[in-house]
C-alpha cells in the first residue's frame, strides 16, 4: 500500500508581532503548523535568534564570549558587535544589574545603557528586565519612554507589574510587550487576558510562558509549550496565539554543567565551555522544536548553530 | 427654571462669547491665521477627538464653530442637555486655543494651561495602572480657603491628580498647597474655561491609551467614563455657565458634586451640603477606592509573624471565647448606613483592663458595595486569623465565638491598642477584596452586656442562618456551578466542576468558595458553568458542563457526569482528601482518606490507589473526593448513592457519621447506617468483609450489580 501523506492543518494561527523597524525589522510567529512542519503549512518567517548582552559588561562572561567581543570598550560597541554576529536576528539587552538584591543599578543608569545599546544598533532590540518586579515596573516604562519610535519588545511583564509595563510599553509608547508568566498555562492565558482589558492588542504581546535549562525542570517548560500550542492551534484560542520567545543562555549559562571547572567535574565531561555551548544549543533546540518562536542565547557558536539548524529545517 | 434651560442658557451664552471671541480674531489677525495648542498631535484634542477633523486657522475654527451649533438642539430631552455640554466644552477649548496665537504661554505658573501629550503619556501609566486612583477637578470658591485646602490636600494623601480651576487657586497659595505636576496638583487657570485642559487630557488618554478613534464620539465618551476616573467638585455658586460645563463633563462620564442648594440627579449631579464631605462623597460617586499601603499601628504587620506564639507570661490581656464572650463577625450594610474607614470603640481599653486577665471582645466588621454579597461573609471572616496573626505581637486562634486573642506586653508597649485591631481589618478587607467592597467600617466591643448581647442575639443566630442556607443548598436549586482549575499547574488536564452538594474533591473549595473567587478574579481559576441542557439527569451530565470541561482540559476530557463513579467520572487532579474505589465481591465501595496509611479491602493503600485516580484522567470505578462529599446525596447518587458505601478507616467514619448517618435516614430511613460500614478493625480482607455486611444487613449487597 503506497503510503499517502496527509497535512495536519489547523484552522487557526499563531498571531504576527513585528519587533524594530526598518529593514531590519523581523517577525515573529505567524505560522499554523506545528514547528517545523513546513510541509504541511507555513512556519511565518521562521524562528528567530536574539543574542543577549547585559548591562553586567563581560567581566563574568565564558571566555568564548569574551573573545568575541574583544576590544569594546563601551556598551555600544559591545550592542555593534552582537548586531553583527553571525546567525543572529535580533540583539537582547538584559538589564541585570536593576536588580536591588544585586549590583542594584539605578534607573537613570540603566535606561542611559539602554538608550546607548538602541542607538549603536539598527536590528531590532528586546529589552529583559532585571528579574525584580518592583523595580522593572519602575524601570521598563522608563526604558520604553526612552525607546519611543524604535518599537523595541520589553520583556519581563509579570502577573504583580503587566499593568505599569503594559501601559507603558504598548499604550502610552507603541513598543511590544513581553508577558511571562511561570510554566503554567492557565497562569499564561490570566495574563494575556487582563493584558487585553487593560486595552493592549493582542498584535502588541509576545509571550514568554517560561523558561528552564535542560534536566532543570524542562518538562514542565516544554509540557507548557505543548499545551498553549495545542490550544491555540487545535481549539483557535485567542488568548494563547501569541508567539513565544524563550530566555536560554540566562538558564543554561549557570547550571553546573556549564559551571564546574574540568577539575571538579568528572573526567568524561570535557571542557567546560563546550559543556556551556552543549548546554545552551540542546536547550534551544528543545524549545524551538516544542513552540518557541524566538530563542535568546549569548555564545557566537550557539547562535551561529542554532541558527544553522533552523535554515536546514525550513 | 429647569435644569435643562440652565444648561441651554449656559451653553448659549458661551456659545456667543466664542462667536465674537473668534470674530474678534479674524478681525484682528486675519482667516488663514494658525490657531494650535503647543506640543500636541492632537490638534484641538477635544474638537479633534468628537469629529474627527484637525483646526489649523481661524477660517477652520470659525466652520468649527459651525458644527458645534449643530449639537446645541433644544428639545427639552436629556440627550440634548449632555450634547449641549459637550458643545460647551468645545466652545471653552475653542476660547482658550485663541490665547494661543502669537503667545506661546498664555500661563503663568503657577497655571499650567494646556498639558502637552507628553505629559498625558506619563500621568497616563499611573492612570491606567490605577496609581492615580482619581482625577478631581475642582472648580471655583470653597467656603473658606482652610476648607478648600484642607480639600485638596485630602485627595492630594490619596495619591489623586487635582486640578484645580478659578478661585481655589489662590485659595491654596494662601493655605501654602505646594502645586505642581510632581505633586499632583495642577492648577489648570483662573477662568472657567480652563477647565477644558483637563477634559483635554482625559480626551487624548483616550485617544493613546484607549486607541479610540477620532470621530468616534460614542466610543470615546465610553472609554471616558468607564476608565477615566474624573469627577467634578464646583462650589457653590454655580453660574449656567458652570452647569452647562458641568452638562459636558456628566455626559463624559464625570459626576459633579456641589455645596449648591440645585436640581439633584442620582449618580451624575450630587449635592453634599457640607465641604468636608466632599472627598468622601465625590470618591463613592466615581466609585474611586484607595488602595491602603501603609496600615497605620505601631507595631509592624506582615506574614512574618503569623506563627508567632505569645506566651502566657508575655501577655497583656488576653480575649479567650472559651471562658468569656468573644465573637468576630462580618455583616453586609447598605452603603448608606456606613461611613468608611469609621473605627469605633465601645468600652474600654487595654489600658483599663488587668495586666494578664481574661476578657471578652467582640468585632463586628460591616462592610458595603455595589457587588457585596451577603455570601461573602464568611469568607472574609476566615482571613481575620491570617490577618491579625500578621500584627506583631498578637496571636489569634479559632474563629467565629470560639476565638482567642493575646495582645502581648511589647506590642502593648508600643503603643498598640484595640482600634488598631479595627485598623488592620479595614485595610486588608479594603485591599483584599477591594472588587466587592467599597466602604467599611470597624466596631469593637469590650462591655461583658454588650459581647454577650452580640454573640447570642446576632452573631449566633447569623452561624445559623449560614449553616443552615448551607446545608439546605442543593444542586437544583442553584443556576450555576463553577469550574476550578486551581491544580492544573501539576495535573493538566483536571478540571473540578464544583456544586452545592460536590465541593472540590481537595475539601478546600466549596460552591461559595468558588463564587467569590470568582466574584473576586473574574479571570481567575474559578468559572462560572451554566447546566442548562441535560444530557442525562440520572448522572448528572450536562452538554453545557461538558463544553466547559472539553475547553479548560484542552480537549483531553469530552465528556464528565457529576453523579456516576462508573459512567464518565469526574477525574481527579491529586489533592484529593479521600479516594474512593469499587469493591467487587461486596457490590459496593471502600474509601480512604488520605491520613490512612494501612491497606483496603481493595488490597491497596491509600497511595496506590492515588496512583490509579490522580493526574486528571477518566478511571471508572475509581474518583477523587472531598470528606465532606462522603454525606451529599449526590455522593454516587447514579449507582444508588452512600448506600453503597461498604468500608472505610475508623478515623474517617467517626468524622463524618453524624452527617453520614442523617443522610442514610433520609435516603433510606436507615438509623446508624455507619454501624454497618467496615473498617480496619473488622477487617481488611474481601470475604470476611461480605460476611460482615451479610450479618449488618448492608444495603449494598441487594442491590443492583456495579459491573
Amino acid at each position: 500500500m503506497p503510503f499517502n501523506r496527509k497535512a495536519h492543518k489547523f484552522s487557526a494561527s499563531i498571531g504576527t508581532v513585528e519587533i524594530g523597524t526598518g529593514d531590519k525589522a523581523i517577525k515573529l510567529g505567524g505560522e499554523n503548523v506545528m514547528p517545523f512542519y513546513t510541509f504541511d503549512g507555513s512556519m511565518g518567517d521562521g524562528p528567530k535568534v536574539g543574542v543577549e548582552i547585559t548591562d553586567l559588561g563581560l567581566d563574568a562572561e565564558p571566555q568564548g564570549v569574551k573573545d568575541y567581543y574583544a576590544g569594546c570598550t563601551s556598551f555600544a560597541d559591545i550592542a555593534k558587535k552582537a548586531e553583527a554576529m553571525p546567525g543572529g536576528d535580533f540583539v537582547v539587552l538584559r538589564l541585570a544589574g536593576g536588580d536591588p538584591n544585586g549590583a542594584n543599578k539605578s534607573t537613570e543608569e540603566l535606561v542611559a545603557i539602554a538608550k546607548e545599546v538602541s542607538d549603536a544598533i539598527s536590528c531590532p532590540l528586546v529589552v529583559e528586565g532585571s528579574k525584580n518586579v518592583e523595580k522593572d515596573a519602575e524601570l521598563l516604562p522608563k526604558v520604553a519612554q526612552a525607546l519611543e519610535g524604535k518599537n523595541v519588545l520589553l520583556m519581563s511583564a509579570k502577573e504583580e507589574n503587566y499593568k505599569a509595563i503594559g501601559a507603558a510599553a504598548a499604550l502610552a509608547y507603541n513598543q511590544k510587550v513581553g508577558a511571562e508568566s511561570a510554566v503554567d498555562i492557565n497562569l499564561a492565558k490570566q495574563l494575556n487576558v487582563v493584558m487585553t482589558q487593560l486595552g493592549v492588542s493582542a498584535q502588541s504581546i509576545v509571550m514568554n510562558t517560561g523558561s528552564a535549562a535542560a534536566g532543570y525542570g524542562f518538562d514542565y517548560t516544554i509540557s507548557t509549550f505543548d499545551r498553549v500550542r495545542a490550544a491555540a492551534l487545535g481549539q483557535d484560542d485567542k488568548m494563547l496565539q501569541m508567539p513565544i520567545i524563550t530566555p536560554v543562555a540566562s538558564e543554561t549559562w549557570s547550571v553546573k554543567e556549564s559551571t564546574a571547572e574540568e577539575s571538579d567535574a568528572p573526567e568524561f565531561w570535557g571542557p567546560v565551555e563546550e559543556r556551556g555551548i552543549a548546554m545552551e544549543v540542546e536547550t534551544a533546540v528543545a524549545c524551538l522544536v516544542s513552540a518557541s518562536d524566538a530563542v535568546i542565547l549569548k555564545h557566537p557558536k550557539s547562535v551561529a548553530t542554532i541558527s544553522e539548524f533552523i535554515k536546514s529545517l525550513m | 427654571m429647569t435644569l435643562l434651560d440652565v444648561i441651554f442658557a449656559g451653553n448659549d451664552a458661551v456659545y456667543g462669547l466664542t462667536e465674537k471671541a473668534i470674530d474678534d480674531a479674524i478681525a484682528k489677525y486675519g482667516e488663514d491665521k494658525a490657531v494650535s495648542f503647543p506640543s500636541t498631535a492632537y490638534s484641538l484634542p477635544c474638537y479633534y477627538a468628537v469629529t474627527g477633523t484637525k483646526v489649523t486657522n481661524l477660517k477652520e475654527l470659525k466652520e468649527a464653530l459651525g458644527v458645534v451649533k449643530t449639537l446645541m438642539t433644544r428639545e427639552p430631552r436629556l440627550h440634548d442637555g449632555f450634547m449641549s455640554g459637550i458643545a460647551t466644552a468645545l466652545c471653552a477649548e475653542f476660547i482658550e486655543v485663541l490665547k494661543y496665537i502669537d503667545n506661546p504661554t498664555p500661563y503663568e505658573a503657577p497655571c499650567a494651561g494646556h498639558l502637552p501629550d507628553a505629559a498625558i503619556r506619563e500621568l497616563g501609566v499611573p492612570l491606567v495602572t490605577g496609581d492615580i486612583p482619581g482625577v478631581p477637578v475642582i472648580i471655583g470658591k470653597a467656603p473658606t480657603a482652610e476648607e478648600g485646602a484642607a480639600i485638596v490636600k485630602e485627595y492630594q494623601a490619596q495619591g489623586q491628580l487635582v486640578t484645580l480651576v478659578g478661585d481655589i487657586i489662590d485659595q491654596c497659595a494662601e493655605q501654602g498647597v505646594k502645586m505642581g505636576a510632581n505633586v499632583r496638583v495642577i492648577p489648570l487657570g483662573k477662568d472657567i474655561t480652563s477647565v477644558i485642559h483637563v477634559v483635554s487630557v482625559a480626551i487624548r488618554a483616550a485617544l493613546i491609551f484607549g486607541n479610540i478613534k477620532p470621530g468616534d464620539a460614542a466610543g470615546l465618551m465610553e472609554y471616558t467614563k468607564q476608565r477615566v476616573p474624573a469627577f467634578v467638585d464646583a462650589f457653590a455658586p454655580l453660574n449656567e455657565v458652570i452647569v452647562a460645563c458641568g452638562a459636558g463633563a456628566i455626559a463624559l462620564g464625570f459626576p459633579v458634586i456641589t455645596n449648591e442648594e440645585t436640581f439633584s440627579v442620582p449618580k451624575s449631579l450630587i449635592v453634599q451640603k457640607d465641604v468636608s464631605k466632599f472627598v468622601a462623597t465625590s470618591n463613592e460617586a466615581r466609585g474611586i477606592k484607595i488602595k491602603i499601603t501603609k496600615i497605620d499601628i505601631p507595631v509592624s504587620f506582615g506574614s512574618a509573624f503569623e506563627g508567632e506564639i505569645i506566651r502566657r507570661g508575655d501577655m497583656q490581656v488576653e480575649f479567650d471565647g472559651s471562658r468569656v464572650d468573644c465573637v468576630e463577625l462580618v455583616q453586609m450594610k447598605d452603603l448608606s448606613e456606613i461611613e468608611d474607614h469609621k473605627i469605633e470603640l465601645i468600652g474600654p481599653d487595654i489600658d483599663e483592663m488587668e495586666v494578664g486577665s481574661k476578657q471578652q471582645i467582640a468585632y463586628v466588621v460591616e462592610v458595603a458595595g455595589k457587588s457585596m454579597q451577603a455570601d461573602f461573609e464568611p469568607v472574609f471572616e476566615r482571613k481575620f486569623h491570617s490577618y491579625l496573626n500578621c500584627i506583631e505581637g498578637i496571636m489569634h486562634t479559632g474563629q467565629r465565638d470560639m476565638i482567642r486573642l493575646r495582645i502581648s506586653k511589647e506590642a502593648y508597649n508600643a503603643g498598640f491598642r484595640l482600634k488598631h485591631i479595627g485598623e488592620v481589618l479595614y485595610a486588608q478587607i479594603k485591599n483584599e477584596f477591594d472588587a466587592v467592597v467599597d466602604k467599611c467600617q470597624v466596631k469593637i466591643y469590650t462591655i461583658p452586656e454588650d459581647c454577650t448581647k452580640i454573640r447570642h442575639e446576632i452573631a449566633v443566630p447569623t452561624f445559623d442562618k449560614r449553616d443552615e442556607r448551607l446545608a439546605t443548598m442543593t444542586d437544583e436549586k442553584v443556576d450555576v456551578y463553577y469550574s476550578c482549575i486551581m491544580c492544573q499547574a501539576f495535573s493538566p488536564s483536571h478540571v473540578c466542576v464544583v456544586t452545592p452538594e460536590r465541593l472540590g474533591l481537595c475539601g478546600a473549595v466549596s460552591w461559595f468558595d468558588a463564587k467569590a473567587t470568582h466574584e473576586l478574579d473574574p479571570s481567575g481559576p474559578c468559572q462560572v458553568v451554566t447546566k442548562e441542557k441535560p444530557i442525562d439527569e440520572r448522572i448528572g451530565e450536562y452538554e453545557d458542563v461538558n463544553e466547559v470541561v472539553k475547553k479548560l482540559s484542552q480537549g483531553a476530557l469530552e465528556e464528565v457526569s457529576l453523579y456516576s463513579i462508573m459512567e464518565k467520572p469526574m477525574t481527579s487532579c491529586g489533592c484529593f482528601e479521600c479516594i474512593c474505589g469499587i469493591e467487587p465481591f461486596s457490590n459496593g465501595v471502600c474509601i480512604a482518606n488520605r491520613e490512612y496509611a494501612g491497606t483496603t479491602p481493595l488490597g491497596m493503600t491509600f497511595s496506590e490507589l492515588a496512583s490509579m485516580t490522580g493526574g486528571g484522567v477518566q478511571t471508572p470505578g475509581f474518583m477523587g473526593h472531598g470528606k465532606h462529599f462522603i454525606a451529599s446525596k449526590k455522593f454516587m447518587k447514579a449507582e444508588g448513592g452512600i448506600g453503597r458505601i461498604v468500608w472505610m478507616p475508623k478515623e474517617l467514619k467517626d468524622q463524618v457519621a453524624d452527617a453520614l448517618n442523617k443522610t442514610a435516614k433520609e435516603l433510606y430511613g436507615i438509623d446508624n447506617f455507619t454501624d454497618m460500614i467496615a473498617d480496619e478493625t473488622v477487617t481488611t480482607d474481601p470475604e470476611e468483609l461480605v460476611a460482615f455486611l451479610t450479618e449488618k444487613g448492608h444495603p449494598a449487597l441487594s442491590m443492583d450489580p456495579m459491573m
